[in-house]
C-alpha cells in the first residue's frame, strides 16, 4: 500500500449473478475498497428471457443477459462506481463492450469453463491471474498498473462469495414474500 | 407328368376414331385473339413479421453501507512508548490438511436480524482473517481462532453477553469488536462501565490493541466530570460503577447522556437486579449492550436474569424459569473455556498442600473452637448466622497463624517452595482472603522481597506495584487480597499461584488463579492451595466441591471449573455439629434447615 493512505483508492466491483430454477437469473454488484471493505451492494430481482429471446441469443443469451442487461444496469444504479468490475463468469465479460471501464475474469485457465471464450491477456492482481474479453485486451496494462494498491495476497474470488451468499440470502427473502 | 404346350394368340390392338360432322369443328380451327393487361407489381408484401430486441425492465435492490470513522493511514511496524511491537500479522493462512481455502471467519446476521439490508449488511463485510490482516487495521499479535469467533459473533449483537473463561481474551475480543463497529460505521459513541482498579488495565489493552482510538476516562472533579460525559467527539468513555451511578443521578432525564454502544465489565456487579448499580445501568440511553464476565453465575441462576434485563431481552421484572434461561442463553451468551478453546495452552497444575498444624496452632485452634461452639450452643434459638461465621473466620485465621506465637504451618510449606521458585527466577501470586495474614507474611518473606497488593493500597500506586512485580527480578512474589486482585489483571509471567486460605466461592479462587493462567502463559501454572487437616478448612473445602455443578446445566458442558455457588446459611451452620438442650435433655440441630436436595 502506498505511503499516501488514503490519496491512492481503488474501488472495485464484483459481479455475479446466479440462476433461479423457473424464475432466472438475480445478479450483484458488491463494490468495495482495495482492501475489500463493502461501500455499496445492488442486486436485481430475477430477470427472465422469453422464449423467442431464448430462441434469437442462442449462445449468446447469458453473455446478453448477464453482461450488457443485468450487468449494465446495476453498473448504472450503483452511486460509487467502482473503476474495474470482476467477475469469476466468462459469461459476464460481454459487459466490457458496453461500458468504459476494465471487466476482468478470475476464472482459472483450467476451468473448463474458461473455454467458452478466447482469452489471452492476463495480469497478476491481489493473489490471482485475471484474464479479459478477446476485444479488450488492453485492460490488463490497467490492472498491472493499479496492482500495486491491493495487498499481495488479497483473494479476489472472495467477495464473490460474499455476493453469492448475499444474493442467496435475498432470493430466500424475496422467495418466502 | 407333362406339361401343357404354351400357346399364342395375335390382338389387334388398332381401333379407329372417326369424327362426326357436327358443325363446330371449324372454330376449334380457329386462332385465338390475345390482349395485353399491365398489372403493377406489389411494392411490399402486406405482412412482414418484425422483432425487436426488447430491454427487459429490472428492478434493483440497493443497501450503502456506512462510511465508518477515518482512522490514520496504517504504518509500518512500530514500537509503542511501552514497548510492545506493533507488527502487521500475516493474511489468512491456508489450512495444512490440503484445503484449498484459507481459515475465514465469516459474520452471520444475527437471528433477531429481520430486514433484509440489516441481514445484508453482515453478509457482505469481509472475513475476520482478511479485515484484521494487517490490511486497514494493524493488530499486535494475530488471534486465535476462537477469538476471530467472539469478535464476528460480538459485531452482530445488539445484546450479548460474553462469558469467556478468565484468562481467554475477553478484554481484546470486546476492543476489537469496538474497533470493527467504529469502523463500519455502525456506532460512534461508545461507555465502557469496569471496577475501579481494572481502569488501568482497560487503558492499557486499549492502548496495546487499538492505539489509534481516542479514549477518555471520566475522573477528576464534579464539574469536569459532568464535562466529560457529555464532550462531543470522544469516541470511547471510560468510567467506574460508582462514578457511574453518582454522576448520572445528576443529569436531568433529557440532559441523560446517549451511547451508541454501553458495555459493563465484570457484569456481574449487577447480578442483583434490585441494586442502585443495576438500576442505573439499565437506564442508561443506549443501542447496544454488551455484558462481559467470567462467571456469570456466581450464586444463584437468578442472577442471569439480572443480566439479560440489562441487555433488553426479557421485559423488565421477567423471571425466565430455567428452561427459558437455558435458551436465552443460547442466543445471547458465549461461553469458552480454556479445556475447549485452549488445548495447547501449558496446563494448570492443581494441588493441595494437606498440612498438619504446629503444635501452638493446634492448641489455640482446639481451645477456640471448643470455646466458640460452647458459646454458640448457649445461644439457642437467638444464634444467627452471623455468630456462627464469626467462628469461622476465627478458625480460618488460627489456620494461617497463631497470633500469639506466630508459628504457621502454611508460613513454613510457603519459605520453602518460594526458596525454590526464587532459585529458579521463578515468580510466585499468593492469596489471602485478609489484608493482615498478608502484611504479616510481607515481613516474614524479605528474602524473596514481597510486594502487596490490596485494597488498602492507593489506586494511583497499584500499576507501579505490577509492573515493578513484572520487570524486577528479584521480586519473586507478589501478595494479594482476593477482593482487589481476583480480577482483570494479566500476570501470566507468574508461574505459581498460592491459595494461602480459601474464599468462600470458587468462582473467585478461579478468578483469581486466571490472572497467571491465561492467554500468553508460556509454562504450566501450578497451583497450591493450603488446606489444614482436621480443620475448618477441609470441612469448607468438603462443602464448596459438592457444589460444583448446578449452574453447568443453564451453561452447558465444558464448564468443569468456574460456574460454582458459595456456601448459604444453612451449610454454614452445618460446618459445626450444632445442638441446642430441650427440655426434656436431648439435645436437636439449630440454624437454618438445609434445603431438600433436588
Amino acid at each position: 500500500m502506498s505511503n499516501s493512505g488514503h490519496s491512492e483508492q481503488l474501488r472495485l466491483g464484483f459481479l455475479a449473478a446466479v440462476e433461479v430454477e423457473g424464475r432466472g437469473y438475480v445478479g450483484g454488484l458488491l463494490v468495495t475498497n482495495q482492501n475489500g471493505r463493502p461501500l455499496e451492494f445492488q442486486c436485481t430481482t430475477p430477470v427472465k428471457p422469453d422464449r423467442t429471446q431464448e430462441i434469437l441469443y442462442g449462445k449468446m443469451l447469458r453473455p446478453w443477459l448477464l453482461g450488457e442487461l443485468i450487468g449494465q444496469t446495476l453498473l448504472q444504479r450503483v452511486s460509487i462506481k467502482p473503476d474495474m468490475i470482476l467477475t469469476s463468469d466468462p459469461d459476464i465479460l460481454e459487459l466490457r463492450n458496453h461500458i468504459d471501464i476494465p471487466v476482468a475474469c478470475t476464472l482459472d485457465s483450467t476451468s473448463s469453463r474458461s473455454g467458452q471464450l478466447d482469452i489471452e491477456a492476463t495480469a497478476q492482481m491481489g493473489g490471482r491471474k485475471l484474464r479479459f474479453h478477446s476485444t479488450h485486451q488492453d485492460d490488463s496494462k490497467f490492472v498491472t498498473r493499479q496492482s500495486h494498491l491491493l495487498p499481495g495476497q488479497a483473494d479476489l474470488e472472495e467477495p464473490l462469495e460474499r455476493v453469492q451468499e448475499a444474493l442467496n440470502e435475498t432470493i430466500r427473502t424475496v422467495m418466502a414474500r | 407328368m407333362s406339361l401343357p404346350q404354351p400357346e399364342c394368340h395375335v390382338i389387334n390392338l388398332q381401333s379407329r376414331a372417326e369424327l362426326a360432322s357436327a358443325g363446330f369443328n371449324p372454330a376449334l380451327k380457329r386462332i385465338p385473339q390475345v390482349d395485353a393487361v399491365s398489372i403493377p407489381l406489389q411494392p411490399r408484401p402486406d405482412f412482414v413479421p418484425s422483432w425487436k430486441p426488447r430491454r427487459i425492465p429490472i428492478k434493483c435492490i440497493g443497501l450503502t453501507l456506512p462510511e465508518g470513522l477515518a482512522f490514520q493511514p496504517t504504518k509500518s511496524e512500530e514500537t509503542l512508548s511501552d514497548g510492545v511491537v506493533l507488527k502487521r500479522i500475516d493474511p489468512p493462512k491456508k489450512k495444512q490438511d490440503n484445503d484449498e481455502k484459507p481459515q475465514r471467519t465469516r459474520i452471520k446476521p444475527p437471528k433477531n436480524a429481520l430486514s433484509l439490508q440489516d441481514r445484508l449488511f453482515y453478509l457482505l463485510q469481509p472475513p475476520l482473517e482478511t479485515w484484521l490482516a494487517g490490511q486497514e487495521l494493524i493488530m499486535p499479535f494475530e488471534p486465535f481462532g476462537y477469538q476471530y469467533e467472539g469478535i464476528a459473533w460480538m459485531f452482530a449483537r445488539h445484546s450479548a453477553l460474553l462469558a469467556d473463561e478468565m484468562g481467554l481474551g475477553k478484554t481484546m475480543q470486546t476492543i476489537t469488536g469496538i474497533r470493527l463497529l467504529l469502523r463500519s460505521g455502525q456506532i460512534n459513541r461508545i461507555l465502557l462501565i469496569c471496577p475501579k482498579p481494572l481502569i488501568p488495565n482497560w487503558q492499557r489493552e486499549f492502548r496495546t490493541w487499538a492505539e489509534e482510538l481516542p479514549i477518555v476516562t471520566i475522573e477528576g472533579s464534579g464539574a469536569r466530570r459532568r464535562m466529560l460525559w457529555t464532550m462531543p467527539g470522544v469516541p470511547i468513555l471510560i468510567t467506574n460503577y460508582e462514578s457511574m451511578t453518582r454522576d448520572l443521578a445528576e443529569f436531568s432525564e433529557e440532559e441523560q447522556p446517549k451511547f451508541d454502544l454501553l458495555i459493563l465489565d465484570e457484569a456481574q456487579r449487577i447480578k442483583n437486579r434490585d441494586s442502585r448499580t443495576a438500576e442505573v445501568a439499565r437506564g442508561i440511553n443506549r443501542r447496544r449492550s454488551w455484558a462481559l464476565t467470567g462467571t456469570p453465575i456466581e450464586n444463584r441462576p437468578e442472577e442471569l436474569a439480572s443480566l439479560f434485563e440489562f441487555l433488553e431481552v426479557i421485559p423488565p421484572r421477567a423471571t425466565p424459569d430455567l428452561r427459558q434461561l437455558s435458551a436465552l442463553a443460547k442466543e445471547h451468551i458465549l461461553r469458552r473455556t480454556k479445556d475447549l478453546v485452549m488445548k495447547d495452552m501449558p496446563p494448570r497444575i492443581d494441588r493441595d498442600a494437606e498440612l498438619v498444624l504446629t503444635d501452638a496452632q493446634q492448641y489455640a485452634y482446639t481451645v477456640a473452637e471448643k470455646e466458640g461452639i460452647i458459646q454458640l450452643n448457649e445461644l439457642g434459638d437467638s444464634i444467627s448466622v452471623q455468630h456462627v461465621f464469626e467462628l469461622v473466620m476465627r478458625l480460618k485465621q488460627i489456620t494461617n497463624y497463631d497470633p500469639l506465637t506466630n508459628e504457621s504451618a502454611k508460613l513454613e510449606r510457603l519459605v520453602a517452595d518460594m526458596e525454590e521458585i526464587a532459585a529458579s527466577g521463578g515468580k510466585a501470586i499468593l492469596f489471602s482472603q485478609w489484608t493482615k495474614p498478608l502484611n504479616w507474611l510481607a515481613e516474614r518473606l524479605q528474602q524473596f522481597n514481597p510486594l502487596i497488593y490490596h485494597g488498602g493500597v492507593p489506586t494511583k500506586h497499584r500499576e507501579p506495584i505490577l509492573a515493578k512485580f513484572k520487570e524486577d527480578p528479584d521480586a519473586h512474589i507478589i501478595l494479594m487480597s482476593y477482593g482487589t486482585g481476583a480480577v482483570g489483571l494479566n500476570l501470566q509471567f507468574a508461574h505459581y499461584v498460592f491459595l494461602f486460605d480459601r474464599w468462600w466461592n470458587p468462582a473467585i479462587e478461579d478468578q483469581a488463579i486466571n490472572r497467571a493462567h491465561r492467554i500468553g502463559v508460556t509454562a504450566p501454572v501450578i497451583v497450591t492451595r493450603f488446606i489444614c487437616k482436621d480443620t475448618i478448612e477441609e470441612r469448607i473445602d468438603r462443602v464448596l466441591r459438592e457444589k460444583r455443578e448446578i449452574a453447568e446445566a443453564i451453561l452447558g458442558g465444558g464448564d468443569n471449573e468456574n460456574v460454582s455457588l458459595g456456601l448459604n446459611a444453612s451449610e454454614i451452620f452445618g460446618l459445626f455439629d450444632l445442638k441446642k438442650r430441650t427440655k426434656k435433655g436431648t439435645s436437636e440441630s439449630i440454624g437454618p434447615v438445609r434445603p431438600e436436595a433436588a
